[in-house]
């Protein structure tokens, strides 16, 4: 499967001039997109969209506009969470009296793929995966699926949540945040909890290799909380793919939670001769994030190098020909991919 | 290419905690839709609802959970995958292989527990509920997944009304890819006042049980329900009771409107041509339709309007909504075990409730338990969203 078009929507400047040396950094504890102007979009449609749907047809429909694609596929966890809550307020602040049914509409996590089909009269295959930590993983499971059934379609695929009031409040309780830390100094925290971010990172996938940025080689996903079973999974990965050290780097998910830290180092170990690279002091920590790392990929791939910032180690590659990517979220649902140059 | 096949069934639902339970009803025309007894909102008394008939705590005393932060969602979904596994026979030990996939679907979630959930959301509280991890739309498949350490890929749908049609076809399709050896899908919803007041501001609930396909129809009830499928390569399942193959299916997207079916019915043709497509067979091949059927003005007009467009002679049809309520996230996997006993038993449960056909389209459903020779039956599920989804299920 072979990335031909990217875009991503994050707390950096990484849509329209990308430029990653200049980091913004996080504000009590949360990290917030940098929306572009949307357009193509009615501005009384723009008006009652969360953000999430927003940053969705932000990165999204830049790809789809001119590209009738065979499908659009969108992974998030919570989609429109702000509007799901602000109908759940309704419901209880007016004791079910009679609501305005706006934000109950708005409020479906399908919104997102939705609205990209609405807008765009798009009426072939369209699916939303919302398994949390794993949603934007299985929208790349679909899509390589889609493409071994169907060889010359593309499709569109994403990742995409918000940082949500609601959303924020409940981790926050339920202890994955700290207002405390910041980006800056993330990885040094040493606290057992991290920041929030958001963000939306779309693509275009098809059989193609010609004039493509990346080639997406291989995933694996694995529910565990056990740390031998995540090794063992991820020795097995890599004795599939071909690692080489004088061309790959490795992209860690890395978020300063003390809880999770053996996770990554057990994984980093594995490929200590790779140069490590990290991104959530970037983006913050959400269920979808590793569709940031998938759009770094790239970007590393087709550039082939990374401002300093990102390296956590002193090993540098001649060249960046591969990336091996490793992420968990809070600690179960952990994904490994392989991104490769097209040849 | 070898087929994939149903080994095992599970569900739950307003008619039955069994499979036995449920076609037994649905042989007797006996519908769940009636007052809800657990469920507790201002509109408990006011709307009928299909509701599941046991307590939140008899549920977890009867599959004997005793853990903090397990929703109705999670209890009620165990019951019918525990029903579902048994049935296929699959051990603790092939549940946790690498090669089994769990794919679960679900609209509600944990938002069961609407007024935990706002207490958390809106952090009222110093502290939390035992709930904070139990909202999201995925909880129970990890709540699943967690019990019995499904070691495969796993994953949730939610395209509104059609999602666990969704998990039966990307179930299906993981086994076709070589990505899967088998797969448990299905989906899950629970009665909310989210999904109640929600559906109530849309004004679409009938304060009678639903006339589906009828001229006089109201709107819809709300249901709770899970159910699940498993399925396996038919070369894998020597031995076991194949119930049905799954034959094709199909994917589409209306691109009409967030909450409604456009008037050409486009996204509800797409699927079920797309469905009959990868199933390899033509209109006429079909022999029995479970619609989406949900008593809504928009929905039933506009599936008819589809239905007439693609089928020349139009099959027989039914919708079991009139029996469970639309169970929303669980629909597609409730109604596909339903398409599955129509198969496996030679028999078509009919609509209850229906009197006058609908003037422009003139479409009339089964209304009586017949016996029928069945090799292929499709099963519609629409959803919010314009999300569209066909199953072809084919007799072994």
């Amino acid at each position: 499967m072979y990335i031909h078009q990217h875009i991503c929507i994050s707390p950096q400047h990484t849509s329209g001039n990308i430029d990653l040396d200049a980091v913004e950094a996080s504000k009590e504890g949360k990290l917030v997109a940098l929306e572009p102007k949307l357009e193509g979009v009615p501005p009384g449609m723009i008006r009652r969209m969360s953000k999430a749907v927003r940053m969705g047809l932000g990165a999204g429909l830049p790809v789809v506009t001119n590209n009738e694609v065979d499908g659009i596929i969108i992974g998030t966890a919570n989609g429109g969470m702000e509007d799901c809550i602000k109908f759940l307020n309704q419901i209880i602040d007016y004791d079910e009296g009679l609501l305005t049914p706006g934000n109950f509409v708005q409020s479906t996590p399908n919104a997102i793929a939705g609205q990209l089909s609405l807008i765009t009269k798009n009426k072939n295959y369209n699916a939303t995966h919302v398994h949390l930590g794993l949603a934007f993983e299985n929208a790349l499971i679909d899509a390589k699926m889609l493409l071994e059934e169907n060889a010359e379609a593309k499709y569109l695929i994403g990742g995409v949540d918000e940082i949500s009031t609601y959303n924020y409040n409940i981790d926050y309780l339920a202890g994955w945040y700290n207002k405390t830390i910041e980006s800056k100094k993330l990885y040094e925290a040493a606290l057992p909890a991290t920041i929030a971010g958001e963000g939306a990172a779309m693509f275009l996938v098809s059989k193609r290799p010609e004039n493509a940025i990346a080639k997406i080689a291989a995933i694996e996903t694995v529910h565990t909380t056990d740390l031998g079973v995540v090794q063992k999974r991820f020795e097995k990965f890599l004795s599939q793919q071909k690692v080489d050290p004088s061309d790959t780097i490795f992209i860690s998910g890395e978020n300063g939670d003390s809880r999770l830290n053996h996770f990554y180092n057990a994984c980093e170990e594995l490929v200590d001769d790779l140069p490590t690279v990290r991104y959530k002091h970037l983006t913050g920590e959400y269920p979808t994030v590793s569709s940031f790392a998938v759009w770094l990929a790239g970007y590393a791939v087709e550039h082939q190098s990374l401002p300093s910032h990102f390296y956590k180690n002193d090993i540098r590659s001649r060249q960046v020909e591969k990336v091996l990517l490793y992420n968990n979220y809070h600690g179960s649902q952990h994904s490994f991919i392989f991104i490769t140059k097209p040849k | 290419m070898s087929r994939v096949v149903v080994t095992g069934i599970g569900i739950i639902t307003a008619i039955g905690d069994s499979v036995a339970h449920n076609r037994k009803s649905l042989m007797q025309g006996l519908s769940g839709i009636g007052h809800a007894v657990h469920f507790q909102s201002k509109y408990t008394g006011v709307l009928p609802f299909a509701e599941i008939k046991y307590s939140t705590p008899h549920l977890a005393e009867k599959l004997q959970i005793h853990q903090s932060g397990a929703t109705r969602t999670d209890l009620v979904a165990l019951h019918a995958f525990r029903e579902a596994i048994k049935d296929a026979n699959l051990s603790g030990e092939i549940l946790m292989s690498a090669n089994t996939a769990l794919i679960g679907a679900s609209t509600v979630g944990g938002m069961c527990l609407t007024d935990e959930m706002y207490a958390d959301a809106n952090h009222t509280g110093d502290q939390g509920s035992e709930y904070l991890g139990s909202y999201p739309n995925n909880a129970c498949t990890m709540f699943l997944q967690a019990q019995y350490n499904i070691g495969g890929i796993v994953n949730t749908f939610n395209t509104a009304c059609s999602s666990s049609a969704n998990s039966i076809m990307y179930g299906a399709r993981l086994i076709k890819n070589g990505l899967a050896k088998r797969v448990i899908a299905g989906g899950v919803d629970t009665l909310a006042k989210f999904t109640v007041n929600g559906f109530n501001s849309l004004m679409i609930l009938s304060n009678e049980p639903c006339r589906l396909f009828d001229a006089a129809r109201k709107g819809l009830n709300l249901g709770e329900a899970a159910a699940f499928v498993v399925l396996e390569k038919e070369e894998d399942a020597t031995g076991k009771t194949i119930y049905a193959e799954v034959k094709g299916y199909g994917n589409s997207n209306d691109a009409y409107h967030p909450s409604s079916t456009s008037p050409e019915a486009d996204g509800p043709f797409l699927c079920m041509q797309r469905a009959l497509k990868a199933a390899g067979l033509n209109p006429g091949d079909i022999d029995f339709i479970n619609a989406h059927g949900t008593a809504t003005e928009n929905n039933d007009e506009t599936e008819s309007i589809a239905m007439k467009r693609l089928f020349e002679t139009l099959p027989k049809f039914a919708s079991t909504k009139s029996y469970t309520g639309h169970t929303l996230g669980a629909a597609g996997a409730v109604e596909a075990v339903y398409g599955i006993l129509n198969l496996h038993h030679q028999e078509v449960y009919p609509s209850l409730n229906f009197k006058d056909a609908i003037e422009a389209t003139k479409l009339i459903p089964v209304q009586e338990y017949t016996t029928k020779n069945l090799n292929y039956v499709m099963s519609n599920s629409f959803g919010f969203g314009g999300n569209c989804s066909s199953l072809v299920l084919g007799k072994i």
